[in-house]
């Protein structure tokens, strides 16, 4: 009986324990992977911290980087960022990325974000669409990544720089800001400030920290946000919305001193979840395939903290349940998904992996 | 011996309780210019708060790191007396302003920029801090001044 019991819950623990899914891995030995693009399921673009823009192609690893790239500071956390590919890639093999640009003759930096069109295997046609001010002499919380709203104008989160958090709050400046422009770096007419006296007319929203990760998803802006000690958030953005940086918070300084002693006052807005401690989350995607079925319309977070994935269900754009997934991989800076519905995961630092997660 | 320890001791808990002072009053001042509900039972939890976080809470316990600092400011200082005439309370002092000089600025370097001392971020931020310091090293001074 006692042998029975031990086999049929052996057995159910297998069933409960046991994934159903692999990994393959795509591509190692890099050097800080941090941002994703999927042009298709085989061919993927990958930037690395260090200034390298680099392919997948047919499922291998060029060994040669992409041209063209312009130069990057890579320092701290600056270096070689996001990149998205242009809505009509397939017609205009156009691509979007930001970086930390150094300013030149001076000891500063900002964010910047180019278009160029990718012809083989170089960058043509290289423009500043975006370019973060005032500059900073730090380098750190940078923000950087992008996603295209439906109308296809652009959002690229501009993150607060570390030392200027209180210009966050103040919308004379890019510390802070989810920000939309058009492709051409042009303001959208729609745009909540462009008519008010004092404001820049590219800010969207406000009072972020360091956003690592934006997506739409059914027309709904979500995103995540490094926190300082405890306080990471996941936000959905709405247009003219302050979401409270510094001034309300879950976190604590570095140093363990208050940030503020408040987590919510009039006019700022709640995450729909906040992690303490934290999980520093640095990349995201909306899951919308039938490949995993029990995934569909998840988020998944990709968090270097202790290093996982969170499966984020959500419901009426709010939180309703998290899972932590693919624990066994180290940091993960950047996940996407593929058209096949596979997801692609950047493992982060020297070394670090591209890796794909399928089913068994 | 021991007196020194103990004027050591309070000459670090003075310099730490003033930093801590320093930054929270610099979060409250402007937590107040957003109009946020500040009021003097706020004030003095976050002063607690910090005191508490700066030295238990954050990554190094800020009273050892100014502890380090004096130790190595007060024993240079009390060489360098050995030659030089100078009154004992001004030179300390001098020493406890090296020493969160040396804190505001270092970090910094080895930090890609980063201020972490909130309070440390703007340049009369600094200038406090240093005095907080140099008041924390006259102290010092003149309680070894007093003793001798």
């Amino acid at each position: 009986m006692k042998i029975l019991l031990v086999t049929v819950l052996g057995f159910l623990c297998l069933n409960i324990f046991s994934k159903d899914y692999e990994y393959e891995v795509i591509a190692e030995d890099l050097s800080s992977p941090w941002g994703i693009a999927m042009i298709d399921d085989n061919n993927i673009l990958f930037t690395e911290l260090s200034g390298q823009l680099r392919r997948i192609k047919d499922g291998v690893l060029q060994k040669n980087n992409i041209s063209g790239v312009p130069d990057v500071l890579f320092a701290g956390q600056g270096g070689l960022s996001g990149i998205i590919l242009d809505p009509n890639f397939q017609d205009n093999n156009i691509i979007y990325i930001a970086f930390s640009s150094p300013d030149k003759g001076k000891k500063t930096n900002t964010l910047e974000v180019i278009s160029a069109d990718l012809v083989n295997d170089s960058l043509e046609n290289v423009k500043t669409i975006f370019k973060a001010s005032p500059s900073r002499i730090t380098a750190a919380h940078y923000g950087a990544r992008m996603a295209f709203l439906d109308d296809g104008t652009l959002l690229i989160t501009s993150g607060d720089g570390f030392n200027y958090r209180e210009e966050a709050q103040d919308l004379d400046n890019h510390y802070g800001k989810v920000i939309r422009i058009n492709t051409d770096g042009s303001i959208p007419s729609d745009n909540p400030y462009i008519n008010q006296e004092g404001a820049l007319p590219e800010i969207y929203s406000y009072g972020h920290r360091n956003m690592q990760g934006i997506v739409v998803a059914n027309g709904v802006i979500y995103e995540n946000e490094h926190g300082p000690m405890g306080g990471d958030e996941l936000n959905v953005v709405q247009a003219k919305k302050n979401y409270g940086w510094p001034a309300i918070t879950y976190g604590r300084d570095y140093s363990g001193a208050m940030i503020s002693p408040f987590t919510e006052n009039d006019g700022m807005e709640q995450p729909i979840k906040y992690w303490v401690p934290s999980i520093a989350p640095s990349g995201m995607t909306f899951y919308n395939s039938d490949l995993f079925p029990e995934w569909k319309g998840n988020l998944f977070i990709s968090a270097l903290v202790p290093g996982d994935v969170r499966r984020i269900a959500i419901e009426n754009s709010n939180f309703t349940e998290e899972e932590i997934l693919f624990a066994d991989l180290g940091r993960v800076r950047d996940i996407v998904t593929s058209p096949n519905g596979t997801l692609v995961l950047a493992t982060d630092g020297p070394g670090g992996k591209l890796v794909r997660v399928q089913p068994k | 011996m021991f007196i020194k320890s103990l004027y050591l001791t309070l000459s670090i808990i003075f310099a730490t309780v003033l930093v801590v002072l320093q930054t929270t009053l610099s979060n409250i001042f402007w937590l107040s210019s957003v109009d946020m509900p500040i009021s003097v039972g706020v004030f003095f939890n976050t002063f607690f708060g910090d005191l508490m976080g700066m030295n238990f809470g954050g990554a190094i316990p800020l009273a050892g790191l100014i502890g380090v600092g004096m130790l190595i400011a007060y024993s240079v200082t009390k060489i360098i007396l050995i030659w030089v005439n100078a009154k004992k309370s001004f030179a300390y002092g001098l020493a406890g302003a090296a020493t969160i000089l040396a804190l505001v600025l270092l970090m910094p370097l080895a930090f890609y920029n980063l201020d972490l001392i909130a309070g440390a971020r703007t340049a009369l931020g600094k200038t406090i801090l240093i005095l907080c310091g140099f008041l924390s090293g006259y102290y010092f001074g003149s309680k070894i001044e007093d003793k001798e």
